[in-house]
């Protein structure tokens, strides 16, 4: 199957899965309140969902290519845990919601202009510095988060592990995700062909005559502004960064034009189809949706590691 | 040069290695047509050689000008359709397949049409074109690196040690694709380790001292035990020139 055929399947799964997402759950019997469920809290959620999940798998994309690594993802450079240390003071301190987003928004710039400014320095020739940078500030973040955890009153502790696991409740603002969606994707369409070549090592792409470091801030900004928006507002959602884009190059979506497209439509249908279980399985409660994207991407990720390389 | 071809130049080029002087005050003018060899020991300064030629790396003094112009000066895209670079080892991070990662190689030129299958068949590789680099063996990646350099087609191709991973085979496929380059007036500078390959297939040789000493020459007045045991040691000349 060529690129375009199954880039032209994700495009044609993307509304079934919003369709799904919006018909998953029960609904009332009046006509009215039904259809007020339906459309002014049920669709906004998926609306979000999809697009969290565009951006996070877009994130991941972008990430595996600056690091040339198919084990990056978009938090790997502790972007969730500073938006969690933050969001998880704020709660501590009794804020209430968009505080504890914004917060957390700035948790997350917090932890890349850190990893930027310990990691910057010979990112032109080697990115293991900005890795490593990443890496110890992902693992200080942890601990803290582990510190304000253990010293948090009981009765906070299920909304602040939501909040460390993913959890799309609270979520507002779809259309400003989806715009952001939109506005990502075509930003990293237009570097996609020199991101196919930046996959080379940064001698053999500087030689082709990519500018090599200024593309990799690009990567580095795109990328963390991605994470930052999602994290914000739904947590640290796993899985979705990781998984998905790798399982499209697994499937033969190599090239980034195919490539970016196609993360953000099966991420953000992966998403809303999780969101949807994570609402139903156990309702009326609800599971932090990334409980879920873990449960079915463990199993299809171990799936697609046992088919040969071709 | 009279032909009216870019020249590419090194001028008092100096290259170091941390405080160590590795090539002092080079200069040299890379010719139409010619295969320029280099030879060293490790660490000498030849891939260091290399990447300054390509304008990817700045000379602690000195420059290199293509066409009168400093390298460093000129736009990544000007540079990359006159000067190709074959790393030692750059295919990592490729999640794609052999015809994807040859097509690469055409990146500076953006839509100018060229012909794939020409590449693919100069290096052997129309039976592993969809396969994927990871499943290739070390010399099968090498002749995927050479065509996406042949598909680059520049006018000067500097090649770091070309002949690693290849059979004897393929090495004389590589030595037939540089001589038919040079023949078109392309210019060839490739790192090496072997004097005889450098004396058949070389027009020039640079021999590289590693203390900052270089010597040019035509390789019959180079290749001799003496020259070769100042550049590689003593007791190494009987290893090459015992079948001459």
């Amino acid at each position: 199957m060529s690129p375009q055929l199954k880039i032209l399947a994700l495009v044609l799964t993307a509304p079934l899965a919003l369709v799904v997402g919006l018909l998953t759950g029960t609904l009332p019997q009046d006509p009215a309140l039904a259809s007020q469920i339906l459309w002014d809290l049920r669709a906004p959620r998926v609306a979000a969902a999809f697009a969290c999940g565009g951006l996070l798998a877009l994130a991941g994309a972008l990430m595996q290519t600056l690091f040339r690594n198919p084990l990056a993802e978009p938090y790997l450079l502790g972007v969730s845990g500073g938006a969690g240390l933050l969001a998880l003071l704020g709660m501590a301190a009794g804020m209430a919601w968009p505080w504890v987003s914004l917060l957390a928004f700035g948790g997350s710039l917090l932890a890349l202009a850190l990893a930027a400014l310990f990691g910057r320095r010979l990112l032109a020739r080697d990115h293991t510095p900005l890795l490593l940078a990443g890496v110890m500030l992902a693992a200080g973040f942890g601990a803290l988060i582990a510190l304000v955890l253990s010293l948090a009153p009981a009765e906070q502790l299920p909304g602040m592990l939501f909040f460390l696991m993913g959890d799309l409740t609270w979520v507002q603002n779809p259309a400003g995700l989806g715009a952001a969606l939109i506005l990502a994707l075509g930003v990293a369409l237009l570097l996609a062909r020199r991101l196919d070549v930046l996959q080379l090592s940064p001698l053999k792409a500087a030689s082709l005559g990519v500018a090599v470091l200024p593309t990799r801030w690009a990567l580095f900004a795109l990328s963390g502004a991605c994470t930052a928006l999602v994290v914000a507002q739904a947590g640290s959602i796993g899985f979705v960064g990781l998984m998905v884009p790798h399982a499209l190059r697994r499937l033969g979506l190599t090239a980034h034009r195919d490539l970016l497209p196609a993360a953000a439509l099966a991420g953000g249908s992966l998403l809303v189809l999780a969101d949807a279980l994570a609402r139903i399985l156990i309702a009326p409660r609800e599971l932090p949706v990334g409980v879920l994207t873990a449960l079915l991407g463990v199993p299809l990720m171990l799936w697609l590691l046992r088919r040969p390389y071709t | 040069m009279e032909t009216g071809l870019p020249t590419l130049c090194a001028q008092q080029l100096s290259l170091r290695s941390h405080a160590h002087a590795l090539v002092d005050a080079l200069d040299l003018s890379v010719e139409a047509g010619e295969v320029l060899g280099i030879l060293g020991q490790n660490g000498a300064g030849k891939s260091t050689l290399l990447t300054a030629l390509a304008g990817l790396a700045a000379p602690a003094t000195g420059q290199v000008t293509l066409n009168g112009h400093g390298l460093l000066m000129l736009p990544p895209l000007t540079r990359a359709q006159h000067i190709g670079l074959l790393p030692q080892s750059d295919e990592g991070g490729f999640f794609g397949n052999v015809s994807e990662f040859v097509s690469l190689g055409r990146y500076p030129f953006q839509h100018a049409p060229w012909d794939l299958m020409s590449h693919l068949i100069t290096w052997e590789l129309i039976e592993l074109a969809h396969r994927s680099l990871v499943t290739l063996s070390g010399g099968e990646r090498q002749r995927v690196r050479l065509a996406q350099l042949s598909a680059q087609a520049p006018q000067y191709y500097l090649l770091d040690e070309p002949l690693t991973h290849l059979d004897p085979a393929h090495q004389a496929r590589l030595l037939n694709w540089t001589r038919a380059e040079a023949e078109a007036g392309k210019s060839v500078v490739l790192t090496l380790h072997d004097p005889n390959w450098a004396a058949g297939q070389c027009d020039r040789l640079l021999f590289l001292f590693g203390d900052g000493r270089w010597q040019i020459g035509p390789p019959q007045a180079l290749l001799n035990p003496t020259s070769l045991e100042a550049l590689y040691g003593a007791g190494t000349a009987s290893l090459w020139l015992t079948r001459r």
